[in-house]
């Protein structure tokens, strides 16, 4: 299958970083082979992404590093930055996650796939233009003679990627450092990029760490997996074994949080209701951009096409799809965030879009969101509890007192610590403003919840928590969930029925079963596909091991 | 407004704590001058001395006497309750007028934003002074025609100021879940948008108290401030101007006032932008 490892390329031993008395990676000890790919997985603040960077030796001023790095024979800390600049992008070059925030917008692709030919070895531009050419080719990109001059935002997020990868391969490094390379990208182009990956480590014998949260795609892609928490490497093993058997308590709970290991207790709905609660019929929306000038004609963006779906009460619908594809564009309609320019939304029978004033604030309370970014959706200066209990002050339902008392107890429900509830947002984590905005939600004693991506921010393990609670959530109080979100296995656990948008259109509907196991259009099967699946991988890594 | 941030500034010891600290000090230090100025020189700051014209900084004199014979330390003391006072409540109407019209017009936009948009390109074509010196000249001299004149002027730079925080402000997604919780736009903008442009607003503020202040002693100081012979900052520096070679004291200790005074706010501001991360 592959190349057995032959020479040791990268000796990592007792790497110490700190950030001023503050150890961010402690006594970290790793090796990786030539030829082999070694995934670095751990959660956000586990110092996976700050080992990466040290081995390049990109990382900040104030950071005070002790131990060793040896790379064919040298220890690139004990280098002078004159020395580690003739490496970088030679022997070792980086791929980061953000695209479109790495490449110089100023310069064309081919520029940034040139730049380190002839920096590196001198060639004329145009012996490099000519490579650099070739180097797109290998990377996989269409008509490579004409993208070289594309600039970056001629470019999708996909091809971005390539052409950073084709930028950092170019000059035929020994090691490719890849942090969080397909984290930004969607699944279907994650796919592509991670079998590119593979490519390159099979044809070009090239060694890679590749450093990541997600689990599922270290599986997929890694040889040697290198698991870390708080600056520690809690284990280390073949990426099979690991995954199989993990030793470690905490290697354990990241599989078992893993969505589609994750185990939610199933929710008895009462009685099935004769109409559905809400009914979306051939809904349209487009966003107008505003004119440079005044009265001049606008360019409109299509955001949603004759969409058309039901939600039935005490059920939980999944909304699936890529970026662009229309997916939180609905749930804000459905909030009347957005005013739909053709089609109606109908709620209990009601068009929506024609209520007002008493009746409008009573649809208000009936139908709540949690957003996507937990950091951005609570208003930094406002104290937790003051935000959780607002709602019900501006609803008139409850005194302030009352209120406050209240939101103590929403506190409770969505298991948060009591002592939170006089700090701001800034002071807590990620999965706590998250709850906070579940909290907010749920003050208004909604019906319907619906949930934008609200664990795409999130750790696997507090993913996993936030889950369990909805579900919770769900049949205690028979919430109506709609659940946005771009992971697949994630819905498949959550929801009962799932519709699939693409590019603007709804472009399947069924239940989770029909959706998952028999797919009807082809780019739900694309979707499918594309998706690292945490347990077929398992399977086919068992597989192939007899 | 100004004590709540400072209050949890100096718990946490932030860079910008020591400028703050120091800023306020020297403000402080001013406003008891100001207010405590007949305790510190028994003097009547307007009681002409014709015997004693023009003397040097001495004993009796700490900073001098001035060409009518007053005491120039006791003019600075009381003069500062006017400067003092016009460096703080002068940024105050333009700050309300400039964040209002900024809030509700970014807030709101299309037509009301174009509207007051087109309203501050107007007034920010004019020169501030030129524009500030004719509504005072058509007004007449005096402090509350000054503050109605930076009313009118001055609001333009809060209202872009917080027109630009409001735009980045509103799609957040706090504000897009205020919506979707039903409130009413004015509760909105009162409680969920202005508190999040108020870090800069007070960084603005402070800045804008030095132009203020120094903007006022020029008008003292061209006869459109406040009148003789109460004493200001900028008049006394006008009166000195003629003997400036031969009684330097004159022009040199209001303008020193001025400065440490400007000093302060420039201080206090640039603590402030360093704490509140701008």
């Amino acid at each position: 299958m592959i190349a057995r490892p032959k020479a040791r390329l990268l000796h990592v031993e007792n790497l110490s970083i700190a950030f001023g008395s503050m150890p961010v990676v402690k006594n970290v000890s790793f090796a990786l082979d030539e030829g082999e790919i070694l995934g670095l997985v751990g959660e956000s603040g586990s110092g996976k992404s700050i080992t990466c960077r040290s081995l390049l030796g990109l990382l900040p001023r104030n950071a005070s590093v002790g131990g060793k790095i040896g790379f064919e024979g040298r220890d690139l800390l004990g280098l002078s930055s004159e020395e580690m600049r003739t490496i970088r992008g030679r022997d070792i070059s980086m791929v980061f996650q953000n695209p479109s925030s790495h490449l110089d917008p100023l310069m064309t692709l081919g520029g940034h796939v040139m730049e380190p030919l002839r920096h590196h070895f001198g060639q004329t531009s145009k012996e490099a233009r000519q490579n650099a050419i070739d180097v797109l080719r290998s990377v996989q990109i269409n008509e490579p003679e004409r993208r070289v001059d594309a600039y970056p935002h001629e470019l999708s997020g996909g091809m971005k990627q390539r052409g950073m990868i084709g930028s950092a391969t170019a000059s035929r490094p020994r090691l490719l450092l890849a942090d969080e390379p397909t984290t930004a990208l969607d699944v279907t182009v994650q796919a592509r990029i991670l079998e590119l990956m593979r490519e390159l480590n099979r044809s070009h014998g090239l060694s890679i760490v590749f450093v990541s949260h997600d689990l599922a795609v270290v599986a997929e892609l890694c040889h040697r997996v290198v698991v870390m928490r708080h600056g520690e490497i809690v284990e280390e093993g073949p990426a099979r074994e690991i995954l199989r058997s993990p030793r470690h308590e905490y290697t354990k709970l990241l599989i078992d949080s893993q969505p589609s290991s994750l185990a939610l207790p199933p929710i008895v709905r009462k009685h099935k209701a004769e109409t559905p609660l809400i009914e979306v019929e051939r809904l349209s929306i487009t966003y107008s951009k505003p004119s440079v000038l005044p009265g001049i004609r606008k360019d409109a963006v299509c955001a949603l096409q004759e969409a058309s779906l039901t939600v039935e009460a005490g059920e939980s619908l999944g909304i699936v799809g890529e970026s662009g594809s229309g997916k939180s564009t609905i749930a804000r309609a459905i909030m009347r965030l957005v005013e739909p320019s053709g089609g109606e939304i109908r709620f209990r029978g009601r068009n929506i879009a024609t209520i007002r004033g008493a009746e409008l604030a009573v649809y208000r309370r009936k139908v709540q969101m949690v957003f996507q970014n937990p950091f951005d959706s609570l208003n930094p200066r406002m104290r937790i509890v003051e935000t959780i209990a607002e709602p019900m002050v501006r609803h008139g339902l409850a005194t302030r007192a009352q209120a406050l008392e209240r939101a103590r107890g929403l506190m409770r429900q969505v298991e948060l610590p009591l002592e939170l509830a006089d700090r701001k947002p800034r002071q807590l984590s990620g999965g706590q403003c998250q709850r906070v905005g579940i909290a907010r939600a749920l003050a208004l004693d909604p019906e319907v919840l619906i949930a934008d991506e609200v664990t795409s921010a999130l750790d696997v393990t507090i993913q996993a928590q936030i889950l369990r609670l909805l579900q919770r959530l769900r049949s205690e109080r028979h919430l109506t969930v709609i659940y946005i979100s771009h992971d697949l296995s994630v819905v498949r656990k959550f929801c009962d029925r799932i519709a699939v948008f693409r590019a603007a259109r709804l472009v399947e509907l069924g239940s989770a079963e029909a959706v998952f196991e028999r797919p009807q259009e082809s780019y739900t099967r694309l979707l499918l596909e594309s998706a690292p699946r945490f347990e077929r991988t398992l399977e086919l890594a068992g597989a192939s091991d007899e | 407004m100004m004590s709540l941030p400072l209050a949890s500034t100096r718990r946490q010891l932030e860079p910008g704590t020591f400028e703050i600290i120091a800023g306020t000090a020297i403000i402080l230090a001013w406003v008891i001058l100001a207010l405590a100025a007949p305790l510190f020189s028994g003097a009547d700051p307007n009681s002409i001395d014709l015997s004693g014209l023009l003397q040097p900084p001495s004993a009796d004199h700490f900073f001098g006497t001035d060409h009518l014979g007053r005491d120039v330390f006791t003019r600075v003391l009381h003069a500062a309750r006017i400067d003092v006072w016009m460096g703080i409540a002068g940024v105050m109407p333009p700050l309300l007028v400039g964040a209002t019209i900024g809030l509700v017009s970014g807030y709101a936009g299309g037509a009301t934003d174009a509207v007051m948009m087109r309203l501050v390109d107007i007034t920010v074509a004019f020169p501030f002074f030129v524009l500030v010196i004719a509504i005072v000249g058509i007004l007449g001299p005096g402090l509350f025609n000054y503050f109605v004149a930076l009313a009118l002027v001055g609001w333009v730079s809060y209202a872009r100021l917080v027109r630009a925080e409001v735009l980045v402000l509103k799609n957040k997604e706090f504000v897009a879940a205020a919506q979707a919780l039903g409130y009413p736009p004015s509760i909105i903008m009162a409680r969920h948008v202005l508190p999040n442009t108020l870090s800069s607003l007070l960084v603005y503020a402070t800045t804008d108290a030095v132009l203020v202040l120094l903007a006022g002693a020029s008008l003292g100081f061209l006869g459109l401030g406040v009148q003789p012979p109460t004493p200001e900052w900028g008049a006394m520096i006008a009166d000195g101007q003629p003997y400036v070679v031969d009684a330097w004291w004159i022009c040199f200790f209001p303008g020193l006032a001025a400065m440490s005074l400007g000093f302060g706010f420039i201080l206090t501001s640039d603590g402030l932008s360093r704490v509140l991360g701008r």
